[in-house]
């Protein structure tokens, strides 16, 4: 058992930095070119020099934006103890504008331990925010403001997002608004007045390269020599991933992977499965494992339920796709037994089964959702006269039918016969 | 070199030495705004500042006598102190202004303090102390309160203008100036209220904020605020000063029916009417579009347009912000360049404030940047202490002193860039795919599809290109990345396959973006 509580605990240590994205954006910390830096720049200049700012973080979701921005506000509140305080809104929650000034009234009560009361009016909420800004201008108190999906925010009249940007016109009010959104056109969204108020400071959070995301796995999978995992089976370790790295097939399917999105969000979810997937027997990870978690991430449901399939069921679907192609309007179970009839004599197939048979395969299609019945009120006729439709395409069809363990040649002939 | 609060310490003592100065030249100033502010005042100063306590700053050289018909030169005495010299030195931007340049030592952007002046001196909040090119239209609504004040009478007044055109400014100036003036020429002082309309929760809240002003009785009556303004109107009462009323976003307003705007501005037309009434807006027809009637009554308001900021008035305003400090901080050709991409963009002063303090920064950022290099360097070299004496000489001859063409370049591009193009290029191979296959699709004259259609083209593509596809829940998985993104839009729908897919950027963008990609160039052949 000590023997097996390194692996473990090198498992759990990997998998608690893919969930840390504190340990995940370190790395950009150091270059001055980063993200990290030039909006630590911006905010902690601001600060101190107590002039009124405004920036708009975008990106796609996924890249890190938020995750950022608190670390750079964790630094910040560290640095500068009493000289900020921070209000989060949502596009989500606060859209509407009296529900977004109550908020902030409400979380600036907090931060100064103030009553609030719920039943302030519009009136009374705005021009309690006035005044808190205009108070805290005085005592060199900056507030930032974090509004999350800006973009949900300049929708309607856009009244918050104006008497914010017009209260930091004012120089008594020391306040940072940040935006994060991630639509690339969300400052075009504003009206011309509340754009015209917007410095338009944009950081572009762009999903990193290749070789960035490779370097972003190196620093997540390299276990640390001098801590209190054994140092052999650390630099074995170690030496594993390296290994890995350089191998030709994971680079193909770290491709092949990331040419489908390649957010950091995305990488790291198929990092975790991967680590997950790790043997715990040998305590090392594998090319497999990362294999493993690409087709456990790159699912196709149909694909799955087709191989679960009996013959009839895919001859069903067979002769569906054929009813498609001949352009048959009605397709239900009689036309489809119709089909079925055509097949079996004009290619003596053994797999004949009787009309009861076939009813219940077709039951179990439709409740596998592989077909469906395409009229939705009105179940008065029987299930034999319903008209239905496929809810496969005829690619996944075909692909389904070559995983087939032991597929029947004559639906591979019937389906191509179509091309 | 004066810093700002030495500065501060200046303007008390020279306002001390104003007050010895006889009332006439305060008053002459303020009443005679046909002439711009305070123009005349610095030469009937010049021996008042000789005494200053403060002396000018050894590096400058002997001031030049400067024309007195510079529209920009403007400026209130206190702020003359530790300007003295520049001040006469300052020629009207119309002239070749290379010389003033000169004039001025340049700044040193290592100091924390002077950086911090700049940046206040450029930041929008900051009120100028005199507005600058507005003189005009400034004439025009002081003038125009003026005859209202002084022969009792109400009026209306509509000013509209771009964003960013120093109409806010303008009637900030314009209410200190009316009240001084209606002070000296002994007349009722009016009262004064400003009113945002993005504040009111209710359109018709803007007559309550009116009654709070006048409030005469203290009894409560049943009738709406609107009606108890109109019977106000209605009677005459002596008792009552004039109320200026600046309403500002007029057109938040603008209800269905108008009532309220009309309402508003027939309560000028009352005949005890006592409030002069001034909208700001940023349409252009609103009094025409929104007020028809008024037309008939007889009180159309006056309009008075603040026009776009052209080139060159961008250009004075921007100089003199910086005109007050004591070293140039920008090269010439660098302000020419942002005033004339900025008038020829929109005209808003804002943004050229904006792209000024950027370009500080695109400086700072170069000056982080070069010292760190050097301190790598100083690491590496490992020199004896010889060398390293002269090295940290040789790091600060690098000249960074001004904030050149290209830091402005930078920051003007960083500012009306959009971010399309560098978001395409960093697309995932496939999305930029699915991209290429939509702008195929809207070749013709067709502009939307579904993306059961949209799929198939994908796969086609793909197919031909010996890619294998992705599944349709990726592909809609990815469309609606793309739609967060506001690239791709989706529309709505209960099945997947039926959405409707438009593009939502501009198909040269695309083609800009991936045209060094030659698997894409062929793919939109």
């Amino acid at each position: 058992m000590g023997r097996e509580s390194h692996k473990m605990k090198a498992l759990s240590l990997l998998r608690s930095r893919i969930c840390d994205p504190k340990f995940i954006f370190k790395p950009l910390h150091d270059s001055p070119d980063s993200n990290y830096s030039k909006l630590k720049f911006m905010m902690s200049s601001s600060i101190t020099e107590a002039c009124n700012n405004s920036i708009l973080l975008l990106g796609p979701r996924g890249s890190g934006k938020s995750a950022v921005l608190e670390l750079v506000v964790g630094d910040l509140l560290v640095e500068y103890p009493d000289m900020i305080s921070v209000i989060k809104l949502s596009g989500l929650l606060h859209s509407d504008d009296n529900c977004a000034l109550k908020e902030v009234a409400r979380q600036l009560c907090l931060e100064h331990q103030l009553q609030f009361s719920k039943a302030a009016s519009f009136d009374d909420n705005s021009q309690f925010m006035v005044a808190m800004l205009k108070e805290c201008g005085l005592a060199h108190k900056t507030i930032v403001f974090i509004l999350d999906e800006f973009d949900l925010f300049a929708q309607g009249k856009q009244r918050l997002l104006y008497s914010l940007l017009d209260a930091m016109q004012s120089i008594t009010s020391q306040a940072v608004v940040i935006g994060i959104s991630c639509r690339m056109d969300a400052d075009q969204l504003l009206e011309k007045r509340v754009r015209s108020r917007f410095s338009h400071r944009k950081l572009l959070f762009l999903p990193p390269s290749m070789e960035d995301s490779k370097s972003i796995l190196e620093h997540v999978m390299s276990l640390p020599v001098d801590s209190s995992l054994p140092h052999d089976y650390a630099v074995e370790f170690n030496r594993k991933v390296q290994d890995i790295l350089a191998d030709r097939r994971f680079k193909e399917t770290f491709n092949k992977y990331l040419n489908f999105d390649s957010s950091v969000k995305h990488l790291l979810r198929f990092l975790f499965c991967a680590v997950s997937c790790m043997d715990l027997q040998t305590g090392f990870l594998t090319c497999e494992n990362f294999e493993t978690a690409f087709s456990s991430i790159m699912r196709q449901p149909k694909l799955e339920c087709l191989k679960n399939c009996s013959i009839l069921e895919l001859y069903i679907l067979v002769c569906m796709k054929r009813l498609e192609v001949k352009e048959q309007t009605l397709c239900n179970f009689n036309s489809i037994m119709k089909e079925y009839k055509n097949v079996h004599d004009s290619f003596r197939t053994s797999d004949y089964y009787a009309r009861n048979v076939c009813l219940k395969a077709f039951e179990h299609l439709i409740n596998r959702e592989l077909i469906c019945f395409t009229d939705n009120r009105g179940h008065s006729s029987s299930v034999e006269f319903r008209p239905a439709k496929l809810l496969i395409s005829s690619s996944e069809l075909h692909q389904g039918l070559k995983a087939y363990h032991s597929c029947p040649a004559i639906l591979h002939k019937l389906m191509d016969r179509e091309g | 070199m004066p810093t700002i609060a030495k500065r501060k310490v200046a303007k008390e003592a020279l306002s001390e030495t104003t007050a010895i100065l006889p009332e006439k030249t305060a008053s002459d100033v303020r009443s005679d705004p046909n002439s711009t502010p305070c123009k005349r005042k610095l030469r009937s100063d010049g021996p008042l500042i000789m005494d200053s306590p403060f002396s000018s700053p050894t590096k400058w050289k002997s001031p030049r006598q400067c024309s007195s018909e510079s529209p920009n030169r403007a400026v209130t005495a206190k702020e003359t102190v530790a300007n003295e010299g520049e001040i006469k030195s300052h020629k009207s931007p119309f002239k070749s202004t290379q010389d003033s340049f000169a004039d001025k030592p340049k700044w040193n952007p290592k100091d924390g303090e002077q950086v911090r002046t700049v940046k206040e001196a450029l930041h929008v909040s900051t009120a100028p102390s005199t507005i600058v090119c507005r003189e005009d239209e400034q004439n025009m609504v002081f003038e125009f309160c003026k005859s209202c004040v002084e022969h009792n009478k109400a009026g209306s007044m509509y000013i509209c203008g771009c964003p960013g055109t120093g109409k806010s400014l303008s009637m900030e100036k314009v209410k200190k100036l009316l009240v001084d003036w209606a002070k000296q020429a002994g007349l009722l002082q009016p009262d004064v209220l400003s009113v945002n309309c993005t504040s009111l929760a209710n359109t018709s809240d803007i007559f309550s904020k009116m009654l709070g002003l006048n409030q005469t009785q203290g009894k409560k009556t049943s009738a709406s605020p609107l009606q108890q303004l109109q019977s106000l109107y209605s009677q005459k009462s002596s008792s009552l000063n004039m109320i200026l009323m600046v309403v500002d976003e007029l057109d938040y307003l603008i209800t269905k029916d108008r009532a309220v705007l009309h309402d508003l501005f027939t309560l000028t037309t009352f005949p005890f009417s006592r409030c002069i009434l001034i909208g700001i807006s940023n349409a252009i027809d609103l009094a025409d579009r929104f007020l028809p009637r008024l037309k008939s009554l007889n009180c159309k308001p006056i309009i008075v347009t603040f026009r776009a900021y052209s080139k060159d008035q961008i250009l004075s305003i921007l100089k003199e912000r910086l005109r007050e400090l004591p070293y140039t901080v920008f090269q010439h050709q660098a302000l020419e360049l942002c005033a004339r991409k900025v008038a020829a963009a929109s005209g808003d002063m804002r943004k050229a404030l904006c792209i000024c303090r950027s370009a500080i920064e695109m400086l700072e950022a170069e000056i982080r940047e070069s010292i760190g290099l050097s301190e790598i360097s100083l690491e590496e070299k490992a020199s004896p202490r010889q060398n390293l004496a002269s090295d940290p000489d040789h790091v600060k001859q690098e000249e960074f002193d001004t904030v050149r063409i290209d830091h402005v370049a930078l920051a003007l591009s960083k500012t009306y860039r959009s971010p399309v193009v560098d978001t395409i290029q960093s697309l995932p191979h496939h999305q930029q795919i699915i991209l290429c296959s939509s702008m195929k699709q809207f070749r013709g004259a067709k502009k939307d599809t579904i993306l059961g259609e949209l799929y198939r083209s994908y796969t086609g593509i793909c197919k031909s290109s010996m890619i294998p596809p992705a599944g349709i829940l990726e592909f809609s998985n990815m469309c609606r990345v793309l739609n967060d993104q506001g690239l791709i839009k989706l529309g709505p729908s209960r099945e997947d396959k039926l959405k409707r897919v438009t593009l939502n950027i501009d198909e040269t963008d695309i083609t800009f973006a991936l045209q060094g990609i030659r698997f894409f160039r062929n793919c939109l052949q």
